[in-house]
């Protein structure tokens, strides 16, 4: 039953970053002001677009390979890479001058937690 | 008796300050080696505070001083003491009108040529026509700021949502600022399903409304706050008060909506022709000033006694909105007198554009009422303005509303274009009380830094490359040095959706789309005959003939896109709106489309691990 929550907890998620990874593919301008950032033009514009779109997808991917493939080593990019992110957040708040995003922070915490829980608790294929 | 005469003395001082720095336009804003504004001191001793109120939609003769029935004490003794103009104009639509009311700056060239909800496409392959304000324009709170001023905003924005083109970032210290075209009045909801919030913001922050709310007094209470949290500073302030009324939805407190029960009920043109009788005694207009009737204004005699006690309903709401707005203006005079600051400060009221006529005749009939309900308004009678009440006052009050003028807002017409403006305040006194100058939306800033001592910037500012300032500096016309903003060869041009008009002199090129205009250019004396009624195209051919080429080089020098074929306003915001919806659903489907190799993926391998083992 547990395992099934857990599941259920990683499906969610993943399905959501997908789903923002493709919003930052064909509406850039609506999901970047959820984000707080200004679209810009040019090579800045580009980058955002690319980077975001690469972040989320590929995380929301990784997500639904380990459901699939049950192999643990599937959990560690989204792992590192929602942890770092929240790492970074906190950087920017110390030395940067940037907002504390707590509500971000937070879920990057919660979701990188759940996906260590998952590592570690659901079966996996040799 | 001593404080008026020395304000007076005072005034005069800043006035002369005004009119040397409007010799000095042109002159570059000082900048340090990074390229940052260096802080500008004015000559003056002591810099006037500024209070800028900007209502919404309010038609020509809405306020007491211009003609109204509705009385506005606060701004009567506003336009009492300081100069009333008869002939301003500005845009007629909002965003637009903001954006050169802040900048000083066309509207095509601020990146405002039209509201972003009404943009085509076709024009927004253009970079100024995203709607949203220019990085390369700069406003009149940035360029008061880097002198040292507090500046605070609260109320309507609609220059942008993103980070970058909030209130907090242009030039505004404190801000509560609502995004959108508009929104209710007694609470957070979106009154267009194009919205799916009201969206407002607090210091760059969204921000969630509190549970008393009512916009007029919202916005005052407001903006004494922000007052209180800078005098000790010592420093002046600009306060741009930007009020949602009477913007639709038309909502007001009860208590003001009673004064005017029964004032209507003799109909829209008794009150147009009442309203012409009250300006035309005050010298707002022309005593003889003919009317034209708009097609778009309804019979009020063939208007059964229930059609006729509702319409009179919605116009009363709208007047006790008004006269709830002035309300809470005198509640921030009086607080400034009780502080101490009022003797020191300059008030600047008008509209964004004229009176609004979107709503329909019949709110009730069907299916007009259907967009108010599916957001979940009521149309009743009994609760007409109140919470959850969705009113406006339709085409024909709205033509009563820009007496004597023809035409009203979203139109080039004097009733959408030409607005009050009234210059108040104990720091300047003017030597008349009425001037019947032709002023211009852009002049409202070049104004303001006169008014302070603030230079114009050039080409750059903090280092960038920046749109100069067109406006002029209507302080010479509030000192009697001059009684003309614009000479007879300065000529004015705008363009709204394809809508033209080009003013020079007492003259008026202009054309009106349909569906209420015909297409057709004309040409009228706006002085002589403001209700634009006596189209002198074919009596004055030369002068029909060099203002078009005046209007083309406008188009031109101002980069204005030409509207995609078929074009119309109202069509335009549905189809952006379902076109937003669209992108949505085009998300929605393509992650169903990535997400299916994932689940082919997960059934394949889940049915591998159940086949039974060899």
């Amino acid at each position: 039953m547990i395992n099934r929550i857990i599941k259920v907890l990683v499906l969610l998620p993943a399905v959501l970053f997908v789903f923002t990874g493709v919003r930052w593919l064909v509406t850039p301008g609506d999901v970047a002001a959820t984000l707080g950032l200004d679209l810009g033009e040019g090579l800045g514009r580009s980058s955002l677009i690319g980077d975001m779109s690469g972040f989320f997808l590929t995380v929301g991917s990784c997500m639904l390979i380990a459901l699939i493939t049950q192999r643990r080593t599937w959990y560690y990019p989204p792992i590192m890479l929602l942890g770092i992110t929240a790492l970074g957040r906190t950087i920017a708040w110390l030395i940067h001058d940037a907002a504390l995003a707590v509500p971000q922070i937070m879920v990057e915490l919660v979701v990188a937690g759940i996906l260590l829980a998952a590592s570690r608790r659901l079966p996996q294929e040799r | 008796m001593m404080r008026p005469a020395i304000h007076r003395i005072f005034g005069m001082g800043i006035l002369c300050a005004g009119i040397i720095a409007a010799g000095l336009l042109g002159s570059s804003s000082p900048v340090d080696a990074q390229g940052a504004p260096l802080r500008q001191v004015s000559a003056n001793p002591v810099r006037p505070n500024i209070v800028f109120i900007l209502a919404d939609d309010l038609g020509y003769s809405d306020l007491a001083p211009y003609g109204s029935e509705i009385s506005t004490p606060n701004l009567s003794v506003l336009a009492d003491q300081g100069l009333v103009f008869t002939n301003y104009h500005t845009g007629p639509n909002c965003a637009p009108s903001r954006a050169m009311l802040l900048t000083g700056v066309d509207s095509h060239l601020a990146g405002v040529p039209n509201i972003p909800e009404m943009i085509a496409p076709e024009q927004r392959a253009h970079p100024n026509y995203q709607g949203v304000l220019g990085d390369d324009v700069v406003t009149v709170a940035t360029l008061l700021e880097d002198a040292g001023y507090n500046t605070y905003m609260a109320g309507k924005w609609h220059l942008g949502m993103e980070p970058n083109k909030l209130p907090s970032r242009r030039g505004f210290k404190r801000t509560v600022a609502m995004m959108d075209s508009g929104a209710d009045n007694w609470e957070q909801r979106p009154y267009l399903p194009i919205y799916d919030q009201a969206n407002w913001f607090a210091d760059g922050e969204r921000y969630t409304l509190p549970d008393d709310f009512y916009s007029s007094r919202f916005l005052v209470d407001s903006m004494i706050d922000f007052i209180d949290s800078g005098s000790s500073e010592g420093e002046p302030f600009f306060a741009y008060l930007p009020f949602m009324a009477v913007h639709t939805p038309v909502q007001a407190p009860q208590e003001f909506i009673d004064r005017y029960m029964g004032v209507y009920d003799t109909g829209w043109d008794d009150l147009r022709e009442q309203r012409l009788e009250r300006a035309a005694a005050i010298g707002i207009v022309p005593a003889d000033t003919p009317m034209v009737r708009m097609e778009t204004t309804d019979d009020w005699d063939t208007l059964s006694d229930e059609e006729r006690r509702y319409q009179a309903k919605r116009m009363a709401v709208y007047a006790g909105m008004i006269e709830a707005m002035d309300f809470h203006i005198g509640r921030l005079i009086d607080h400034l007198k009780q502080t101490g600051q009022y003797a020191n400060t300059i008030f600047i009221v008008t509209s964004d554009n004229g009176s609004e006529a979107s709503g329909p005749t019949d709110p009730r009939g069907f299916p007009k009422r259907l967009g108010p309900a599916n957001l979940g308004y009521n149309l009743d009678y009994e609760t007409l303005g109140l919470k959850g009440s969705f009113s406006t006052i339709g085409p024909s009050f709205a033509s009563a509303s820009a007496s004597p003028l023809a035409y009203y807002k979203f139109y080039a017409g004097e009733g959408g274009m030409r607005v009050p403006l009234i210059i108040a305040g104990e720091p300047v006194d003017p030597k008349q009380r009425l001037t019947n100058a032709f002023a211009w939306a852009t002049d409202v800033t070049p104004t303001i830094l006169s008014l302070t001592g603030v230079s114009q910037p050039a080409e750059r500012y903090a280092g960038r490359p920046v749109q100069p300032i067109t406006g002029r500096n209507l302080t010479p016309l509030i000192s009697g040095v001059s009684d003309r903003a614009y000479g007879p060869d300065d000529w004015i041009g705008y363009e709204l959706t394809d809508h033209g008009v080009l003013f020079q002199a007492d003259y008026k090129l202009v054309v009106n789309q349909p569906p209420v205009g015909d297409g057709q250019w004309r040409l009228f004396n706006i002085v002589k005959d403001p209700g634009e009624t006596k189209d002198l195209a074919a009596s004055e051919p030369q002068r029909f003939q060099r203002m078009l080429g005046h209007y083309e080089q406008y188009r031109r020098d101002n980069k204005v896109a030409p509207v995609p074929e078929g074009y119309s306003q109202m069509r335009q915001i549905v189809l952006n709106a379902l076109l937003q919806s669209r992108k949505n659903v085009i998300a929605f489907l393509l992650t169903l489309l990535v997400l299916v190799p994932f689940y082919v993926a997960y059934k394949s391998t889940r049915a591998t691990r159940t086949l039974p083992s060899d």
